[in-house]
């Protein structure tokens, strides 16, 4: 006798009834072992599981407490009227909004009684209560204007440190500021070549004869702004005329007649007839925003001997430049009378004192025509 | 065997349509705790299970009316209980709070709940893992495959009264069983 298969035992354990396979289990003590081994576990999953369930369904008792279960699906139950279905509720809105049912007059059951106002929560102390308020403030404001009035509040008060942004005006490049020239006491006048650098300090002031400089750093000269350069094997002024390499009359170091590191006619370190740095004559023209000078105090020529000899008499024409502090300089003699005379209207006109031109509120050098008249009488 | 002891589980089968109505109460008392089990064990979510067992007693008595009385009381809610808790796994939006809840119905807690009997400690242990396994492949098994699977062997009911619950033809559920079993099967035989 064959024993059972494996479906076969699934089949038993499924509660398939087959004759042939219950009397085999039966009979065969082997089989039967087979299907007792299986179901045991088995049936300790179903116990398990009913115990489980059991201790679960005591917490739950516990839990709900007196409302049983029993009672409680009737109670959930929705009323049969709830339960109309959604087409009908709608035709019942529709019928409603066309012929509205009669309502019954409305009945009023109940009276208005007065009940305390809800606005404001004083309960009856508005007085004292803005007094109070009043006198609050009254009370600040006095003791803050006491506090003010007291010596060394208003001691610390004073010393104040302000924090505002630093003047730096003194460390700014100051504008105006055009020209420079220089010079080393050579008879010859200054030599034509080229520019040096632009700089923002000098160091080395330039020089036509660079092997003579006497520390080997590049000659600049100092300008805010680009000047125009000529293309030159030497260093020199651009403005002058070629020739014998020379630095110029002026004294100071650089070319020119100035004074100053410069090159040019001016003193300073920058290029032109002007002062300090940069490039040009740094003098404005009357007209376009300057006003012109006004002579303030004046001094009369002296005739020299010569002119006076021989009855000579004339006007001598003179460009001038008045600068910011109405100091005449950079005179010039554009009309000449000759004798002596020229000589004496430079001294004269050099002691005289002007109110400066201004542009824009402020001080500026003006280029300036003055006429010295000579007159015997 | 267990099996006999469990034929008390059944009580009512024998009441047929008629007092249906007039005796909901005792209805409920009686069959209560087999549909709470059967759903506890196929959803291992007491909270559902709950929620389950109190819906289907509500469809119920809604539908009493059109109790027939083809099957019994028992299977006839057990029907019902079936539905609910396969409409239950099928809606996906409970999923991530049902997933969320199982930690409270763990694996451990339902081995605990062995009867002791006559076993030494070693049996016991040996039974409680042999529980846990069972669990565990249950809870991989397929819904339909489950049902089946509880119904058969925590239930007890025959393969005519699974089909009749699950709505299934005898060989369906048949196929269905013998699947789930294997599964089990070498779930158990694993390590011995």
């Amino acid at each position: 006798m064959t024993h059972l298969n494996s479906q076969q035992i699934s089949e038993v354990l499924m509660g398939v009834r087959e004759p042939a396979i219950a009397r085999h289990t039966r009979e065969c003590t082997q089989c039967a072992g087979e299907i007792e081994r299986l179901e045991a576990p088995l049936a300790w999953f179903r116990s398990s599981v009913r115990n489980w369930s059991e201790q679960m369904d005591k917490q739950l008792d516990y839990e709900v407490g007196a409302t049983r279960f029993e009672t409680a699906p009737v109670l959930l139950l929705t009323p049969e009227t709830l339960d109309q279905p959604w087409y009908r509720s709608i035709l019942q809105a529709i019928r409603d909004a066309i012929h509205p049912p009669d309502q019954p007059p409305l009945e009023v059951t109940s009276k208005p009684v007065e009940v305390p106002s809800v606005w404001g929560f004083f309960g009856g102390h508005e007085k004292t209560a803005g007094m109070t308020s009043v006198m609050l403030h009254v009370a600040v404001i006095a003791l803050i204007l006491f506090l003010g009035s007291l010596k060394p509040v208003q001691k610390m008060i004073a010393t104040v440190i302000p924090l505002a942004a630093p003047d730096l005006t003194p460390y700014k490049p100051e504008a105006n500021k055009d020209g420079g020239g220089g010079g080393a006491k050579q008879p010859l006048d200054a030599s034509k070549g080229k520019l040096p650098e632009i700089a923002k300090k000098q160091f080395t002031p330039p020089r036509v004869d660079t092997a003579q400089s006497k520390l080997p750093i590049t000659p600049t000269i100092v300008s805010d702004v680009p000047i125009p350069n000529i293309d030159a094997a030497n260093y020199g002024d651009t403005l002058s005329r070629l020739g014998v390499p020379s630095n110029g009359t002026g004294l100071g170091g650089g070319i020119g007649t100035g004074s100053g590191g410069g090159i040019g006619s001016g003193h300073g370190v920058g290029v032109g007839p002007g002062s300090d740095s940069g490039f040009g004559s740094g003098s404005y023209k009357i007209g376009g925003g300057v006003s012109q000078p006004l002579l303030i105090s004046k001094v009369e020529p002296e005739y020299s001997e010569e002119a006076r000899k021989a009855k000579w008499q004339g006007t001598v024409e003179m460009q001038i430049v008045v600068d910011e502090h109405g100091m005449p300089r950079e005179m010039r003699v554009t009309r000449s009378l000759g004798l002596g005379l020229d000589q004496k209207a430079l001294e004269a006109v050099a002691k005289w004192r002007f109110k400066p031109g201004m542009k824009d509120g402020k001080p500026v050098p003006v280029i300036a025509t003055v006429q010295v008249n000579f007159r015997l009488l | 065997m267990e099996r006999a002891l469990s034929s008390e589980a059944r009580p009512g089968t024998e009441r047929i349509n008629g007092g249906i109505a007039d005796d909901f109460e005792t209805l409920v008392g009686e069959h209560r705790p087999r549909i709470f089990r059967f759903l506890l064990a196929s959803l291992r979510d007491k909270q559902s299970a709950e929620n389950l067992t109190q819906e289907c007693f509500v469809r119920a008595y809604q539908a009493r009316a059109q109790f027939r009385g083809a099957s019994s009381i028992g299977t006839w809610l057990m029907q019902i209980a079936a539905n609910l808790a396969r409409s239950h796994e099928g809606s996906g939006r409970l999923k991530f709070w049902r997933r969320a809840l199982r930690s409270d119905v763990t694996l451990a807690d339902a081995g605990d709940s062995i009867p002791d009997g006559q076993m030494s400690p070693e049996q016991m242990a040996a039974a409680k893992q042999q529980v846990e396994k069972i669990w565990k492949v249950a809870a991989r098994l397929s819904m339909k495959q489950r049902t089946v699977f509880l119904l058969r062997f925590v239930e007890d009911m025959d393969l005519l009264e699974i089909a009749a619950v699950t709505g299934m033809k005898e060989g369906t559920v048949k196929t269905h069983l013998f699947r789930a079993l294997q599964s089990v099967r070498a779930a158990i035989e694993d390590k011995k």
